[in-house]
């Protein structure tokens, strides 16, 4: 009994120091954003500042178009997000559920460029923008990312799990493709649903090679390459800096232990299938 | 320096020439020096209906501040012409968007552009050949005008005898020192190298657990080796050959001087910090070595930590020599007409003596015209602001980087290489070596 | 009741299939075979769009190119440092997870949580806990008497800078596949090995790691593609150059640099192609070895 305690207190004390190796970026990055900046160079570290310095959240805020860059991120995030949703549902359903010719060369099609790394279209597709004129544009930072095949490939087993009598019943009482679809389908997907939105729109939020090399005036940025023309403006002023990456990151903590519980099924799920 | 401001203009005018003997298809160029005889090169010289145009710029803080208040004083100043001010963020961020924007065809009518962006620009048929404007007779300059704008930057915008561009916002590489510090040791500021190095040595302590570096220099210090070759008594790199010249005793003495001050401590890089411009203004480095358009970035934290400074010109070697950057405007030859004409009067109305003089007083970079250095304002203004008026000193010692095709390139493969050197992975003989190799294989493409 | 597909069916299927198409195609697809092409430009001006000359110099470039292989080793320096450490310690943690403990949906939280957050926010806050002088890392190292090291300056400790802190931001992803996988094992195994008197390091070498190779196999292939194309990480931590003196150079790095800040489209096409051609060889070894090890 004795030993199965201590071995019990072993794995608390490893998964405690553990855990605060996790969060001590986390604190560290706070405690640092409310310093003055005297506090900030002190050696060794002071780790509760002497007054909360909050007025430094207002001074790099106003330092940089901050406000914008946030209107940006969810502007791009949410139609990104609900774009794909419809072309997702609606491929899925296809593949799942609709008979066709060549339906099985397309998927596997499809399914094969997924092996192709992102990087590779990252060329081409900046060709291609910037001959329709949409580089520096919302279309730019919108458009490309409205479809996903792995999310169609996703959603398209969830719904082969699906039973297909529920749809022979459905025709039977004169319920056609289209709304079988939307009023039966989708809501017995709402888990897998759930999951490539929340995945999809953690993504879209982080996303930085790609909006970094489309747009180019600082009205277009979003969060992630605004903040990296920050951390050049405030040099090393770490307090500004720590202060603007606390704003970036602190929305994301709350959505995300809101919806702990999806995002950490999702990635369970949709790791282990994909 | 003399010698090699000589011959670059030698240069220069060995091209007028030669472009001149072609066919004779357009005989702009001799105009340069003729001003009198225009009629030949047809411009709009009237505006007919009233114009709206993009100034897309690079200009942040104290200088968008200036740079809004010139633009405004021109709208209101006239009624045709409307020009809007559009930021684009950093220079290299200028640079894509422009380059994104000639491929997508909405380009402004004018830009603010480096040389080395100019030389591709004129690769491209980007940018428009000003000299019809400057030598018209009825929207020109005149020869008195022309004189009047600072001679290397006049020639800074030459391009085998035709102007691209005018001289807008210009700066200086100028030695900020902290005063206390030198006091206390008394010294006085370096003018040499010898001296540069002894002070930086002793200035080189630690007080209160802080450290305080003799001499604190920009991470762009590799790309800016030149200035410290050509102070050797070396060359760079010979703009009529393409020959990169930097492998030589110069050039090694250049990087040995710079290196024993990193190994001995008595210098270091801005590194983790950025810019060196804050650590200078909080007492942590007792010279820099900067830009003299950073001047307002350390005034004003250097007042708040109370340290007390100064500038002075940059101390020579061999010889002195001192990198003068900064961008000029060009017009795009995408723009119509009148848009190109509107954009002309406002390049005259921006860098007329007292807009240049208002700007430079604003921000630190240099004013573009002679006269502008002797007007009343300036020369007050410069007394009771010594280190504003350190950069025209320098004018004599003054040089541009390289315009070639490829420099732009040649430039950053020679300076990752000077990095390795000053990151000691490089012995200053093997860096000189690959840095050969390097510019040389970036001039071939 | 099998239906067979007909034209009617497929006219039907297609207008399904058209949003999605439309953009797989010419965002996904057509840039598949582009990029193909583009790698083969020798002379081209991207502002009129017009290919003056094809052949075969981009790829004699890269592969004289002394700085492309460097960021060859690179890539390999920080896939060999990240995957099997990051494998291992989140196997670890995750069978710590898995006991009868209390608190574990606490303690997952807390390790996944740097998996959603901005890559790019997180690593400002690693260039601070970098920093030299100021840095909470060489502070703590300084408590055990080790002197201080120039992470961000230094280019031999450029890379360990990258790798530590991406172990980091991975470990929960890791984590939480795992932890499924170890669900899905069949308690009764455990309960026939305990009867037998199996030792736990027995029982794991024999139960848990065969039970989950699958997840195994999985997480390395994912870790190896994902550390192949690392960018992010370096950009941010370096503030927007591939470490000092360019020792951080991974092969996306090479990729941007030659695309994006030296317009050389054809070579950094051929640089992608050949990237894509590493992380296919790479994969398909990977599957070779699986096949003959996995129980499933």
């Amino acid at each position: 009994m004795q030993r199965a305690a201590f071995s019990k207190g072993f794995i608390y004390l490893v998964l405690i120091i553990g855990s605060v190796c996790m969060l001590l970026p986390f604190a560290w990055m706070f405690i640092t954003s409310i310093k003055s900046p005297g506090e900030v160079m002190m050696m060794p570290p002071v780790w509760i500042p002497e007054d909360f310095k909050w007025e430094n959240y207002k001074e790099a805020w106003s330092m940089a178009p901050f406000a914008r860059y946030t209107i940006n991120s969810i502007i791009v995030t949410v139609l990104s997000t609900l774009g794909e949703l419809v072309t997702t549902i609606l491929a899925a359903y296809a593949f799942s559920r609709m008979h066709f010719y060549g339906r099985d060369i397309l998927f596997s099609i499809l399914l094969g460029t997924m092996m192709v790394p992102g990087e590779v279209l990252l060329i081409p597709n900046y060709v291609t923008l910037s001959n329709l004129g949409w580089i520096d544009q919302y279309q730019a930072l919108i458009i490309p990312w409205l479809a996903s095949i792995f999310s169609i490939f996703l959603l398209r087993q969830f719904f082969l799990g699906i039973p297909q009598e529920l749809s022979y019943a459905a025709k039977i009482d004169g319920c056609n493709n289209f709304r079988f679809l939307w009023t039966i389908m989708v809501p017995l997907a709402k888990p897998a649903l759930i999951t490539i939105v929340l995945l999809k729109a953690i993504g879209s939020w982080n996303s930085f090679l790609w909006p970094l090399i489309v747009t180019q005036s600082k009205e277009m940025r979003t969060l992630p390459v605004g903040l990296t023309s920050f951390s050049t403006e405030a040099g090393i002023n770490y307090e500004l800096l720590m202060a603007a990456s606390t704003m970036i990151i602190l929305p994301m903590i709350i959505l995300y232990f809101c919806l702990q519980r999806y995002i950490i099924e999702g990635v369970a799920k949709a790791g282990i299938k994909g | 320096m003399k010698k090699f401001v000589f011959s670059v203009l030698t240069v220069l005018l060995v091209f007028a020439l030669a472009a001149c003997g072609n066919d004779g298809d357009k005989d702009s160029e001799s105009k340069v020096s003729a001003s009198s005889d225009s009629s030949s090169e047809k411009i709009k010289t009237d505006i007919s209906s009233p114009v709206e145009i993009d100034f897309w710029h690079a200009m942040s803080g104290n200088h968008e501040i200036a740079l809004q208040k010139i633009t405004d004083d021109f709208n209101s100043s006239q009624e045709d012409i409307t020009v809007k001010l559009v930021n684009q963020g950093s220079y290299d961020d200028l640079n894509t968007k422009n380059m994104a924007a000639a491929k997508a065809g909405n380009l402004p009518a004018l830009t603010q552009a480096y040389e080395d962006w100019m030389t591709n620009y004129i690769d491209h048929d980007l940018i428009t050949d000003l000299t019809p404007y400057v030598t018209s007779d009825e929207v020109g300059l005149s020869k008195e005008e022309v004189d009047d704008i600072v001679q290397i930057f006049r020639e800074a915008n030459t391009w085998d005898g035709k102007y691209y561009g005018m001289p807008f916002n210009k700066s200086t590489q100028i030695m900020y020192y902290n005063v206390d510090y030198f006091e206390e040791a008394g010294l006085n500021a370096p003018t040499t190298w010898d001296e540069l190095r002894d002070a930086a040595e002793k200035l080189t302590t630690e007080k209160d657990g802080r450290k305080i570096v003799g001499l604190g220099l920009e991470n762009s210090t590799s790309s800016q080796i030149n200035q410290w070759v050509l102070q050797a008594g070396g060359n760079y790199l010979d703009e009529d050959s393409g020959k990169f010249l930097m492998n030589s005793p110069e050039g090694k003495e250049a990087l040995e001087f710079l290196n024993g001050m990193f190994k001995d401590g008595s210098a270091r890089l801005a590194g983790e910090d950025g810019y060196m411009s804050e650590p200078f203004a909080r007492g942590d480095a007792a010279i820099y070595f900067g830009s003299s358009a950073g001047i307002p970035y350390v005034a004003a934290p250097a007042k708040e930590n109370g340290v007390n400074w100064a500038a002075a010109p940059l101390p020579k070697g061999k010889q002195a020599a001192t990198a003068f950057a900064g961008t000029n405007v060009a017009i795009f030859s995408s723009a119509t007409d009148d848009e190109k004409l509107a954009a002309w009067e406002f390049i005259k109305f921006l860098i007329n003596a007292d807009n240049t003089t208002y700007w430079a007083m604003e921000t630190g970079y240099l004013p573009v015209r002679y006269s502008a250095l002797e007007k009343k304002e300036w020369v007050t203004f410069t007394t009771d602001h010594p280190e504003y008026g350190v950069g025209e000193k320098q004018f004599d010692a003054g040089f541009y980087d390289p315009r070639l095709a490829g420099a732009y390139e040649l430039k950053n493969a020679v300076a990752k290489v000077i990095d390795k050197v000053f990151l000691g992975e490089l012995t200053e003989d093997e860096g000189l070596k690959s840095a050969e190799e390097a510019a040389n294989k970036s001039l071939k493409k | 009741m099998i239906q067979k597909p007909t034209f009617t069916s497929t006219w039907k299927a297609l207008l399904y299939l058209l949003p999605a198409l439309v953009i797989l195609l010419t965002f996904n697809i057509y840039p598949i075979i582009k990029s193909f092409i583009m790698s083969f430009y020798t002379d081209y001006d991207f502002f009129k769009d017009i290919v003056y000359e094809y052949g075969l110099d981009n790829f004699t470039y890269i592969f004289q190119d002394a700085e492309f292989w460097k960021s060859v080793v690179n890539t390999l320096v920080f896939v060999i440092g990240v995957v099997p450490l990051s494998i291992v310690i989140s196997l670890g943690i995750a069978i710590l997870l898995n006991t009868k403990i209390r608190f574990k949906g606490i303690f997952r939280s807390i390790y996944f949580l740097p998996f959603v957050t901005s890559v790019i926010a997180i690593s400002m806050v690693w260039r601070w806990l970098y920093h030299t002088d100021y840095g909470l890392i060489n502070y703590s190292l300084g408590l055990f008497g080790i002197e201080k090291i120039a992470w961000l300056t230094d280019p031999q400790w450029a890379m360990p800078a990258i790798i530590i802190m991406c172990i980091w931001k991975g470990l929960g992803y890791n984590i939480i596949i795992f932890l499924a996988g170890l669900q899905n094992i069949d308690q009764q195994l455990y309960l026939a090995a305990q009867i037998d008197g199996a030792k736990p390091w027995k029982r794991f070498m024999n139960i848990t790691l065969p039970m989950l190779s699958p997840t195994m196999f999985f997480i390395s292939i994912v870790s190896v593609i994902n550390s192949f194309k690392v960018f992010d990480e370096v950009f941010a931590l370096f503030d927007g150059k591939p470490g000092p003196a360019y020792s951080a150079q991974t092969i996306v790095y090479y990729i941007f640099e030659k695309f994006y800040n030296e317009w050389e489209f054809g070579i950094a096409s051929a640089a992608a192609i050949i990237l894509f051609v590493i992380i296919f060889l790479i994969t398909l070894i990977q599957l070779r070895l699986g096949r003959s090890r996995i129980i499933y």
